[in-house]
């Protein structure tokens, strides 16, 4: 080529430079290219390891303090994979955007990921620059002079990326040397800067060269500048003019340009035969060049006479380092990606709104954090199940000795038509299988038991097992802190109910009749007497030590509240046999378990919120009452509503001293004497009203002839 | 709104000094229209309170051979690099904020990291106003997780703030986007310059 005359219209100095230290380029992923390689992996690539076309972006720094970055979009991924054979269809950038050519490697385990050879495919990216500056391509489509190369391992099960990027820069011997680098402000005059500024603003607002990262500036003798593409290289070699090889340069740094001169460099002195080469590190602030902070230098550059060769293999530097040091960097992305913590995150939030708008008394971490046991899997049990997910609830246990009938999936939320089929899936473990596909984040279990009671006697050979029984469900109520009482029998409820007042566990039931509902909290644990504390600890040692028999008396007038039994003259008997059908199956408008079941978590939420827990007095709804008082409102003991009249009512019911479930008679007898008693009472119902004095009581009361308005005719249980 | 957006605003990608010759406040400058239908500012530095990275790598063994026209660069692990979109939304009918930060790696920051971001009057306002709150949503076109400060009360206090009734069809646009701005920014730690109240426009 011929020589140019227009570098000898600089000022140079010829004092020895000192070698010319360029700024590494810096990588930046953002979050969507590892999205779209995820997707591309999952859904077109499979194990497939070849290697992938890429477009990286970057701009001009922009910013005095903080250079710019080679960054990868999830548009740097080619759309169609048929388009991959021709990856010299570039994207169109814009001003903010240049793009770049790069190449992928991913690999499909971390062993390969390692097993590359870094220095053989660095070699082969600075081989195919320096063919493209041979060939003279550079001068078409510049930006493959920053041709770069990545090389990954997508973990997909785990959603962490190992990545490395390499800038192959091809090395020069003897390095470049740095005659002189200044701000462009001092190194031009004043007609030069403005004129200067003016053409690369043009340049950087014209869509067709906005993105063009490498280009030429001349100057004529009267200062005024003119921004070229560097094709246009023969065309400026007029006399008289000055002339400038620009680029975008992403580096901040006053004294170093950035990585793209390195190859400019050895592709303008390698070309156009260039020793000595004045360059522009164009740099912007707000939109606008800024020739402050670019910078105008002088190099000295001597391509090796090996680049001549058209088999040459270029030395090549440009692995990036981490922190200085030669390594690869990682990035999880599993909060962001995974679906399944992202629906976590999404229920969250829904809490958290409510808290942040509305309730900011609202304890989330109560919420997610207390274990509930839910006694049935019906259509009580799965409306309950789903109401405390709402809440935020994680810790749901279902327990339920029953198949899944084929009645059930149309009241029962949890079970589809499948659950049926075959016999019927166990409910206790359907329903926790259900919960888990609606919400993955989910600790639900189900349990397959039968909960024995009274008035179903035991025979002999079985006694054995429903001792074991009760031990289960003893301990279950031990590892759980609320208790659900949702079975379809009074008499099922016994035993819970006995076992929760002896370790104060709070114990929610709700029952229903035909058209009515019973929803109801059961009071704290009775006051019992030291002298009845057993000394027999083979069933409960550890469980009694739980129990702080001190606070056992209710905030209400220092009277406990009552439990599901606390108003029975009669024991809980065998209510099942020698009914008729529709008596034996729970018969019910399919309204009230919704409202029932949505009322009994609504009354927990209130109990886990209020200062004195299980301890809260029964409050009843009253016209007087204003709501901003208690952010969640009253809490009630008792509510009973009526499906006919489209009516509830709030009702407060303290617990009676002849109970045969919650009544210090009954848990101090228990605690005495264990299973044995349990037993007793399941095989004898007679035994639970003598010994609480129900028996006594009836006998008196019927001698008085007077007219019992018989509560035991709840409609609460059928 | 948003046609209003697209009239006063520049084409994709072009700067708005085109149309606002005079260089008009710092809120034109620097925001860039998108065709979808959002202004974004991006590339928002912000200098973190250092974070001491875990250094969880096994380092390689092997160097590279020396390379001495490389510059040994010190590195600032603890730069956060922030973008902001404006979008409409149509089922309030205000304009939203949203926002997603990340470290230099590209790694995306969380909620709690983004909060110690914040200048103190930022977290201060959140937690006293009811009105402004940072929650993480769908941005509606780019389909990821960003954050943004839910736009539920934004129309009420942007009628307290621009008194009396808003003009429906009002070429003002850049004041309420202004007005806008400068009270959410203050949620986010954007600072406004103050000549771009003082401006006519």
């Amino acid at each position: 080529m011929a020589e140019s005359p227009s570098t000898s219209s600089w000022p140079s100095s010829e004092r020895a430079g000192k070698i010319l230290q360029f700024a590494p380029f810096q990588s930046l992923v953002e979050d969507g290219f590892w999205r779209r390689l995820s997707s591309l992996k999952l859904d077109t690539l499979g194990i497939d390891q070849s290697p992938i076309p890429i477009i990286g972006f970057y701009a001009p720094c922009s910013h005095a303090q903080v250079s710019n970055h080679m960054t990868l979009l999830a548009e740097s991924l080619p759309h169609d994979p048929t388009m991959w054979s021709s990856p010299s269809e570039m994207t169109r950038g814009n001003r903010n955007r240049c793009p770049v050519p790069g190449i992928l490697y991913n690999t499909n385990t971390l062993e390969s990921f390692h097993a590359l050879d870094r220095e053989s495919l660095l070699k082969m990216e600075a081989k195919k620059i320096l063919e493209d500056i041979c060939s003279g391509k550079v001068e078409e489509d510049s930006a493959l002079l920053s041709r770069f190369l990545v090389i990954s391992f997508a973990d997909l099960k785990k959603w962490s990326f190992r990545y490395w990027f390499a800038f192959p820069a091809l090395v020069l011997d003897p390095p470049a040397t740095l005659l002189n680098l200044q701000p462009a402000l001092e190194a031009l005059n004043l007609e030069e800067v403005e004129s200067l500024s003016a053409a690369c603003n043009e340049w950087r607002n014209s869509s067709s060269t906005a993105d063009v990262p490498f280009f030429l500036v001349s100057f004529t003798s009267s200062s005024h500048a003119t921004v070229r593409p560097l094709k246009d290289w023969e065309a400026c070699q007029v006399d008289g003019q000055k002339l400038l090889f620009g680029f975008y340069d992403p580096c901040h740094l006053p004294n170093n340009p950035g990585w793209p001169l390195r190859n400019f460099l050895a592709f303008i002195s390698s070309r156009w035969n260039i020793e000595k080469v004045h360059f522009l590190c164009y740099r912007e602030k707000h939109g606008l060049a800024d020739l402050g902070l670019s910078l105008v230098g002088e190099a000295l550059v001597s391509p090796p006479q090996a680049w001549r060769d058209p088999q040459c293999i270029p030395k090549a530097v440009g692995w990036e380092l981490k922190r200085g040091k030669l390594a690869s960097r990682t990035i999880n992305l599993a909060d962001s990606m995974d679906p399944e913590r992202l629906a976590v995150s999404a229920a969250d939030l829904n809490l958290k709104l409510m808290r942040w708008r509305t309730l900011p008394s609202l304890n989330l971490n109560v919420l997610s954090i207390v274990r509930c046991l839910l006694l049935g899997a019906g259509t009580l049990g799965c409306q309950v199940a789903r109401m405390l997910m709402a809440w935020g609830v994680r810790k749901i246990t279902l327990l339920d000795s029953g198949r899944v009938a084929m009645s059930n999936p149309v009241r029962q939320s949890l079970y589809t038509f499948e659950d049926c089929l075959n016999g019927g899936n166990l409910k206790a473990v359907a329903a926790a299988r259900s919960l888990k596909c609606i919400f993955p984040a989910v600790e639900a279990e189900g349990i397959k038991l039968a909960i024995p009671m009274p008035g179903h006697p035991v025979p002999a050979h079985e006694s054995d097992g429903v001792l074991e029984d009760c031990k289960h469900l003893q301990s279950l109520i031990a590892s759980h802190d609320v208790i659900f009482l949702l079975t379809d029998t009074r008499e099922s409820r016994w035993l819970p109910t006995l076992f929760c007042a002896n370790l104060n566990k709070i114990a929610i039931t709700a029952a229903l009749g035909f058209d009515s509902y019973l929803v109801m909290r059961h009071g704290a644990a009775p006051l019992v007497s030291m002298s009845d504390s057993s000394t027999k600890v083979e069933d409960m040692s550890t469980v009694v030590a739980q129990v702080d028999t001190s606070l056992t008396i209710d905030g209400d007038k220092g009277q406990r509240l009552g439990c599901y039994f606390c108003n029975d003259v009669v024991a809980p008997i065998d209510s099942t046999s020698n009914r008729t059908l529709d008596q034996q199956c729970t018969v019910t408008r399919p309204g009230l378990a919704p409202i029932a079941s949505a009322l009994a978590v609504e009354l927990l939420v209130g109990i886990l919120h209020h200062p004195n827990g299980i301890h809260a007095p029964g409050e009843i709804a009253t016209s007087i009452t204003s709501s901003s008082e208690q952010p969640f409102g009253i809490l009630p003991h008792q509510i009973r509503g009526s499906m006919p009249q489209f009516s509830q009512m709030t009702l407060v019911g303290h617990s009676s001293n002849s109970c045969t479930a919650c009544s210090s008679t009954v848990v101090s007898e228990y605690r005495r004497r264990g299973m044995e008693f349990i037993l007793q009472a399941i095989n004898h119902p007679s035994y639970l009203e003598d010994l609480t004095g129900l028996t006594e009581l009836m006998k008196s009361a019927s001698s008085f002839k007077l007219d019992w308005d018989n509560e035991t005719d709840d409609d609460a249980d059928v | 709104m948003l046609h209003l957006m697209q009239m006063i605003l520049p084409r994709n990608g072009r700067r708005s000094t085109q149309i606002f010759p005079s260089g008009h406040g710092f809120l034109v400058r620097e925001w860039v229209f998108h065709a979808e239908g959002y202004l974004a500012l991006e590339n928002m530095n912000q200098l973190s309170a250092s974070e001491a990275l875990t250094d969880d790598e096994n380092y390689s063994a092997e160097e590279e051979p020396f390379d001495n026209a490389t510059l040994v660069q010190s590195y600032n692990d603890d730069m956060h690099i922030y973008d902001f979109h404006i979008v409409y939304s149509f089922s309030y009918r205000v304009p939203v904020l949203y926002f997603r930060g990340y470290r230099c790696d590209g790694h995306p920051l969380l909620l709690c990291d983004i909060e110690r971001d914040l200048p103190p009057y930022s977290l201060k306002i959140q937690n006293e106003s009811k009105w402004t709150f940072m929650t993480q949503e769908e941005h509606p076109y780019l389909r990821r997780p960003w954050y943004t400060l839910h736009p539920c009360g934004t129309s009420d206090w942007m009628k307290l703030l621009l008194g009396g009734d808003l003009p429906s069809k009002s070429p003002d646009m850049l004041h309420y986007l202004s007005a806008w701005l400068s009270v959410v920014g203050q949620t986010v730690g954007l600072r406004i310059p103050l000549e771009l109240h003082d401006k006519s426009i």
